[in-house]
């Protein structure tokens, strides 16, 4: 990529983030830059850090140091001037960064005492004020871009995973996010059940959606990503398109790691 | 046999005392009522905050429910009643005297706002965290999380637990006698002076407790039924 100083300003831009929990340092310097409309799928071994990155870009997780950088908005330890500590995020700049960022869980995690439909108006209801007949014109429009309408009255206990998954990709969606997060969204579904949620997930692709994907899906992330990351250790050990990460690697552990994921 | 049972329970006798009686029953019961509403805001307000993510308001709240949990009503109320009004007249020059029924209401009150409060915490930590992270990652504030997600959740599996600890709150109204509030161990112990037949209406004292918990507690689990058998889930 050329470092012209015309390039389109990334939607998200991460800078030296680091992440330690107690003594362990899960996340080591990831620098990532996140253009609007790419889909990114960040791939890697288990406990190379993915999840833990995808959770402190919305703050799920607090990174130790580092900068997080939303749409031309900086939060958290950056924020200070050079030598002063930096403040700490006030919880209303976290929560409003955060109805910007969509999330999709790998456990679904909607809520159980809430109606389908319900689970998706809620967040514009209370967060953005939305007058509730418009949230269930627009959750009904979610819902049905992904197949559910006819559940909108079910409660979650009585839907399959897939089913769920779709829900929870819809509830994210009515936040109107600029940015869609997955963190290993079909990990808990069985084969027949990962397509479905695949398919939705292809579907917000073409519609130009920026998706920032933690996966183990390798067909999903050749196929539908324009760009592959790959975490070892906590560092960006690999970033480039595709064909690249998967037939060319230039690390020998991202080698490794494509050949024996691809089988 | 027969003479010791007849002695033992004697219904002529309560019918003859009835209008003292539901006098004092009265008094049980609101005194129950009061302390109840009392213990459960107190419960909902320290339950929250032993989860808060400010330590120093968690650790208060924590000091606050063992305080409470492990010393005895009785004790509570006897401190309340005739020691607190002591310290406050001190504190602000100015005499302060507390009722036998607001000293109860209070005593009792805080006493089960701290058994109370540990069901209030264990309620909310038995939603899974996910769920809150699901509604965090959709920029829902704490306060709505709590409103809107956890405790709606929580109340309902709170419930049974919540009408144990209140049958346990209406039998401890009876030792608010031992600071002279009217109730009806107080009125029977009264009684049995004048008549003295202490054996019949102790016995009856006990099982007009047994019938009136028996009965309340199963309005009460009717009035709930609705709520815990709702649809999801």
């Amino acid at each position: 990529m050329e470092s012209g100083l015309n390039q389109i300003r990334p939607i998200i831009q991460v800078n030296d983030l680091h992440k330690s929990f107690g003594t362990q340092e899960v996340l080591r310097g990831i620098t990532l830059a996140v253009e609007s409309g790419a889909v990114v799928s960040v791939i890697g071994a288990s406990g190379s850090g993915k999840s833990t990155f995808l959770r402190c870009l919305n703050y799920l997780e607090r990174p130790s140091s580092g900068e997080i950088i939303v749409d031309g908005e900086t939060i958290g330890a950056s924020a200070a001037a050079p030598g002063r500590r930096a403040a700490e995020p006030s919880s209303r700049d976290i929560a409003r960064m955060r109805s910007t960022l969509g999330m999709v869980f790998q456990q679904f995690n909607l809520w159980p005492h809430m109606t389908v439909l319900g689970n998706v108006i809620e967040a514009p209801i209370q967060v953005k004020r939305m007058p509730r007949r418009e949230a269930e014109d627009l959750g009904r429009q979610f819902l049905a871009k992904v197949n559910l309408l006819d559940k909108q009255n079910e409660y979650p206990a009585k839907l399959s995973g897939g089913q769920q998954q779709r829900v929870a990709i819809a509830r994210a969606l009515a936040m109107r996010p600029k940015v869609m997060l997955f963190d290993e969204a079909t990990s808990s579904l069985d084969p027949e059940l990962t397509t479905e949620v695949l398919e939705v997930m292809r579907d917000l692709a073409r519609d130009g959606m920026t998706m920032l994907v933690v996966t183990h899906e390798m067909g999903f992330a050749r196929d539908v990503s324009d760009r592959i990351v790959f975490l070892h250790a906590g560092r960006v050990e690999e970033d480039g398109c595709p064909a690249q990460v998967f037939n060319a690697p230039l690390s020998e552990r991202c080698r490794q790691f494509v050949s024996s994921a691809l089988g | 046999m027969f003479a010791v049972l007849q002695g033992a329970f004697d219904p002529a006798l309560f019918w003859e005392y009835r209008v003292t009686l539901l006098i004092g029953l009265l008094q049980n019961l609101s005194i129950f009522a009061e302390s109840a509403a009392v213990a459960i805001i107190l419960a909902f307000i320290v339950g929250i905050a032993r989860l808060s993510p400010r330590r120093a308001l968690s650790w208060t709240a924590t000091a606050y429910a063992e305080f409470f949990r492990n010393t005895p009503e009785y004790v509570l109320l006897v401190w309340i009643y005739f020691v607190l009004p002591l310290l406050l007249t001190k504190l602000v020059g100015m005499q302060v005297k507390f009722s036998p029924h607001l000293a109860a209401v209070i005593g009792l009150g805080v006493a089960y706002s701290g058994f109370m409060s540990e069901t209030v915490r264990a309620g909310l930590r038995s939603i899974p965290g996910g769920q809150t992270e699901a509604a965090q990652s959709l920029g829902l504030s704490s306060l709505t999380i709590l409103r809107r997600i956890t405790l709606p959740q929580a109340i309902r599996r709170m419930l049974p637990e919540v009408i144990n600890q209140l049958v346990s709150l209406f039998k401890a109204t009876t030792i608010v006698s031992l600071i002279s509030v009217q109730d009806i161990m107080y009125q029977v112990s009264m009684i049995s002076v004048a008549e003295m037949r202490p054996v019949p209406l102790y016995t009856g004292a006990a099982l007009i407790y047994c019938v009136v918990i028996i009965a309340a507690t199963q309005a009460l689990q009717a009035l709930t039924q609705r709520w815990r058998t709702r649809g999801w889930a």
